[in-house]
């Protein structure tokens, strides 16, 4: 018989002892935390590049904030050789208010001609939530296609009429499907189609409206790239060019850095079970010199055992990692349907691709925690068959600790990717596991003093704890962790955005006013006035992009990784005033007031990521025209004051010539409420945005999220039970023996139970205490750092956490050392010898 | 006494010369052997008795292989053992050597017929099952071929370490103290067993043992006195 097939023999015999059990359980949740998150982001992924061209609608797209009339000649209206032109499709998409009755709702309107769109389809339903079919986007006049999430907010059902601007319409259609969608993550303003030439009649867009154009083209791809080689040159940083592939590339990209932070909360559970892995690997270990011993008797050579032991481990890695790729694959389904419940069907399947990173990662964690064991076992003297004492050659400590070093920062640095990422992820983990060590430490002296209080078996129990200091400090950082986390989930998703809705004064802007065109602002300001409705300052906004320092374009003056800022690659809304707005304050220079001079106030936290300081003159592109003017003052912003906020604010005199429309934020009482619907129909064109509304919808998306993670941090708490498990596993032998001494001595089962569980519970108290105490620090930090939110304390959590710990460790402890009570002593004797 | 070179004894299956085994204490180093001799022929039984903490466990060790002397020469079926290393004088026992312990060492996670048939599976015989078989009633234990070693006696246990020892034809048997677990009448029906065993089987058979009853039953006596060796006659 192979040795191979001799491990395979022995693993089949032995399969039913307690460290394979736990070395496989550890690997299964392991793994089964890193391939849930594998699986779902490879089908993300996969559903954005399967989806290529049909992803833009368009092999070619441009999109640019202003029209753009000077196309190249090159192929987009003659024919180049045998080639036919390039198919074009223009649009324009905006935001405007859809009202219906007393209804209203802010709604992002697509207005397309009757190619869009050139690549993938539109699926039009007659009802919402059916498949619809594939059909041009371009409604017949007068009427639109809306998104399925707009009618309950209208109160409104296909056929009816709403008011868009001046004009109405009729609900012609749902939309099922459209280029570029996965799913209603973000339903902030839900997707409206119209006709391109319907667009004037609701007089919506004026000069200074926030419209974004979009031009789509599609053909042969030789005349594509010319046509694109052609046209970058003359683009500005605010127009852009996405070929399909460009295009899912951009969204893999910032879906790739989500998908990496999710992956590496998975990967903490699979580190806590290398935890639980190295302990249960440690025990066989040790259970099975006498086996290695005899087997060496027996003539095995040192190749051969390792053989053996390897297959062994290999075994128990394939199956556990592939039981926990199994588990994954059903969680990933609940993990999507939670996040992206309407697009759950139209994912792609299962991949392969996640199966073999998922068992990778599980080998080389299975590797990095049980390889020291393993090698000391097969450098078993054979003497040992002799001498019962005699351990095993040691193993240099270096490279026990280069082996498991080696193999979890590999598995680090390929789930985090990059090198910046894996310090601040390895610097976290010391850091926590240094806290958690010390806390752990702390809370068992203080449970010495408790000890010293108590009597009989609950004495008994906590002495164990005590006795058993490095198990009892792993037991406790690891359940600590797990209670934490978990606690501080659901204290940032019950505190955060209340604690930030109760600090707002009850008077503070509940509604913004845009686009309000400048021939509307007196009449608007009487109405409100009218109506006894507190308005803040009304401010001209004027889009514009800022293009250079000193004269000087202002990337080549930052450093690379300051590049990319959002500031650079959009417009900004500039306005003018001579009074500071409120909620500002200048922070260095002097406020312009009412000098009529080329000057700007600039936000603090822009200037910082943008190197611009007091005196530095910056020069703006607004439209086609250019300006600049010299910054003589730096501003703090309370940017949650619900107040219409500024980057940049010019001088009077400066920006009044360009066409503006002004913005104002509005506090409407809640009796008060059916003004808007009146005030929309007098003012068309002017969208009202209801900050209650972006807060719920923010709210419903945060949930989302949190909830997510919350299913993943159900595998750190599993991964935490297995290391109270291990660890008790390991200290079984020595507590069956003090177990037999006390039942010769004459304690009953009841006295041994009861130190048991006084002991588990105790474990379990502490740590849901130790995470409390953690929570109450992080949210503390979080919310007065962060958010700038009062203290709060949770007394509920001082119950919670130590109850679900005490629940969660007695429980487990209790399963694992329950027989120790029930086997009669002289059966205990005799299976220690 | 000096025994004369392997060479010129083609039978002797065991020759030790000038062993001794010195070990590092706290208190400075620890003389175990002293200048030990030894030459065992095919076939012949040899007990090794002494003392508690005379060496003889540790000389049963030398002259298995399992350890290194710190003076002196080992040959054990031919080969010089010093020349090879650990992994090399495991292969040399594959097989060839079989072993009984005071403690028994069984896999407790085996069946009794399982645990005869590991070493007949190391050294890759074919018809290894079969004569586990074999052995296992050869002890009187065939109804208990599939009971774990918990599942049996003290007497039991080291009957089946016995079948385990012969089941490969091995040409030496080394036993350590094999009645030390048991009381007297198990371990004397174990002594029987043994010798009947070793006696059909013609394997040359060296045990350690503080039993005299045991020792007498030996064609050949080393007693053992703070390291150092004496052949005594049998009475």
């Amino acid at each position: 018989m192979s040795f191979a097939r001799l491990g395979l023999w022995l693993l089949r015999r032995e399969r039913a002892s307690g460290e394979w059990r736990v070395l496989l359980l550890a690997l299964i949740i392991g793994v089964g935390s890193v391939s849930t998150t594998g699986f779902l982001g490879d089908r993300l992924k996969r559903a954005m590049s399967e989806q290529g061209a049909s992803f833009l609608g368009a092999d070619l797209l441009v999109t640019s904030p202003r029209p753009i009339e000077d196309w190249p000649d090159l192929a987009v209206t003659k024919s180049a050789g045998t080639a036919s032109p390039l198919a074009r499709s223009q649009a324009l998409e905006f935001p405007s208010m859809l009202a219906k009755g007393d209804a209203f709702q802010l709604a992002t309107l697509r207005a397309v001609d009757a190619a869009y769109p050139l690549r993938g389809s539109v699926r039009i339903a007659d009802r919402p939530f059916a498949t619809g079919t594939a059909r041009p986007a371009q409604p017949p006049p007068g009427m639109i296609y809306v998104a399925p999430d707009l009618l309950p907010l209208l109160s409104a059902k296909m056929g009816d009429s709403v008011q868009i601007g001046e004009a109405r319409f009729t609900i012609a259609g749902i939309v099922a499907e459209e280029p570029g969608q996965l799913g209603g993550v973000f339903g902030l303003a839900p997707r409206v189609f119209m006709r391109a030439d319907d667009v004037a009649k609701t007089r919506v867009l004026q000069p200074g409206s926030r419209v974004t154009y979009l031009y789509q083209f599609a053909g042969d791809p030789a005349q594509l790239a010319a046509f694109g080689a052609a046209l970058k040159p003359r683009l500005d940083s605010t127009q852009r060019l996405i070929g399909s592939r460009e295009g899912v590339e951009t969204l893999r990209g910032a879906f790739a850095n989500a998908d990496r932070y999710i992956q590496l909360t998975a990967l903490i559970s699979l580190l806590l079970s290398v935890a639980a892995i190295a302990i249960a690997a440690h025990r066989h270990a040790l259970r099975h010199y006498d086996q290695a011993a005899l087997l060496r008797c027996f003539g095995a050579t040192t190749a051969q055992l390792r053989t053996l032991y390897a297959v062994q481990l290999l075994t128990l890695g394939l199956l556990g990692s592939l039981i926990g790729v199994a588990i994954g694959a059903l969680m990933q389904q609940a993990l999507a349907l939670l996040v992206l419940p309407d697009a759950v069907t139209r994912l792609p399947s299962l991949g392969l691709a996640p199966v073999g990173a998922a068992v990778f990662s599980g080998l080389l964690a299975l590797a990095g925690a049980s390889l020291p064991a393993l090698m000391r076992l097969v450098r078993v003297p054979p003497l040992r068959v002799l001498r019962r004492d005699l351990p095993p050659l040691p193993v240099a400590a270096w490279l026990s600790a280069a082996i498991s070093g080696s193999a979890l920062l590999l598995l680090i640095a390929w789930y985090a990717g990059n090198a910046r990422l894996i310090g601040v992820f390895v610097g976290a983990l010391v850091g926590l596991i240094v806290v958690l060590a010390l806390l752990a430490r702390l809370a068992l002296a203080a449970g010495r003093g408790v000890q010293k209080m108590s009597h009989g078996p609950v004495r008994f129990g906590l002495a164990q704890l005590l006795r058993h200091r490095f198990d009892s400090t792993l037991q406790l950082g690891a359940f600590t962790l797990a209670l934490f986390l978990v606690a501080l989930l659901a204290l940032v998703r019950s505190d955060l955005i209340a604690g930030w809705r109760q600090q707002l004064p009850p008077d503070a802007p509940n509604y913004f006013l845009i686009n309000i065109a400048p021939a509307q602002q007196q009449s608007v300001a009487t109405y409100l006035s009218q109506h006894h409705l507190k308005a803040s300052a009304l401010y001209p906004m004027v889009r514009g992009r800022l293009t250079t320092k000193n004269d000087v374009p202002i990337a080549s003056t930052l450093p690379p990784d300051a590049r990319d800022a959002n500031s650079l690659r959009r417009e900004l809304n500039l306005t003018w005033t001579a009074t500071l707005p409120a909620n500002n304050a200048v922070l260095a220079g002097h406020w312009h007031g009412d000098r009529r001079v080329a000057e700007i106030s600039v936000e603090s936290g822009m200037a910082e990521r943008l190197h611009l300081a007091l005196g530095d003159r910056l020069g703006f592109r607004i439209g086609d025209q250019t300006l600049a003017a010299r910054i003589t003052s730096i501003r703090s912003v309370k940017w949650d004051s619900m107040q219409p906020n500024f980057f940049v604010i010019f001088a009077p005199g400066q920006l009044d010539a360009l066409p503006a429309s002004s913005i104002a934020s509005l506090y409407v009482p809640p009796d008060a409420a059916s003004v808007l619907p009146s005030f929309i129909k007098m003012f068309p064109g002017i969208t009202v945005l209801a900050l209650d509304r972006l807060i719920a919808n923010l709210e419903a998306v945060f949930a989302q999220i949190i909830g997510a993670i919350q299913l993943l941090l159900g595998f750190l708490l599993a991964a935490g039970m297995a290391v109270v498990i291990a660890t008790l596993l390991a200290s079984l032998d020595a507590r069956q023996q003090e177990a037999v001494l006390l039942r010769t001595l004459g304690a009953q089962r009841a006295y041994l139970a009861k130190s048991l569980w006084s002991e588990f519970l105790a474990l379990g108290l502490l740590a849901g205490l130790l995470a409390s105490a953690c929570a109450e620090i992080a949210m503390a930090l979080i919310a007065q750092r962060l958010f700038e939110l009062p203290l709060r304390l949770h007394p509920w959590l001082w119950l919670a956490l130590p109850v679900a710990g005490a629940l969660l460790v007695g429980l487990s402890g209790w399963l694992t050392t329950r027989h120790i009570t029930r086997v009669p002593p002289m059966q205990s004797i005799r299976a220690l010898n | 006494m000096t025994p004369p070179d392997s060479a010129q004894f083609p039978d002797t299956v065991v020759l030790a010369r000038d062993l001794s085994q010195r070990v590092p204490t706290a208190g400075g180093m620890l003389d175990i052997l002293s200048e030990v001799g030894l030459a065992v022929k095919a076939g012949e039984t040899l007990a090794i008795t002494g003392a508690s903490g005379s060496g003889k466990s540790t000389l049963l060790g030398l002259l298995a292989g399992l350890d290194h002397p710190s003076a002196g020469e080992i040959f054990l079926l031919g080969e010089r053992l010093d020349a090879l290393d650990e992994d090399a004088r495991a292969r040399l026992r594959a097989g060839r050597i079989g072993f009984v312990f005071q403690s028994f060492q069984l896999l407790p996670a085996l069946t009794a017929l399982e645990n005869v048939l590991l070493p007949l599976e190391l050294a890759g015989r074919p018809d290894a099952r079969d004569r586990a078989a074999h052995w296992l009633d050869r002890v009187g234990l065939a109804t208990r071929a599939t009971h774990t070693p918990r599942q049996l006696s003290g007497g039991e246990q080291q009957r089946i370490a016995i079948a385990r020892a012969f089941a490969t034809d091995p040409e030496i048997v080394f036993a350590d103290e094999p009645t030390g677990n048991l009381d007297a009448d198990t371990g004397a029906r174990i002594i029987e067993l043994l010798f009947d065993l070793n006696a059909s089987a013609h394997t040359t058979l060296i045990l350690v043992t503080h039993d005299d009853a045991l020792a007498a039953r030996c064609q050949r006596r080393l007693h053992l006195v703070a390291g150092r060796a004496r052949e005594e006659a049998v009475a």
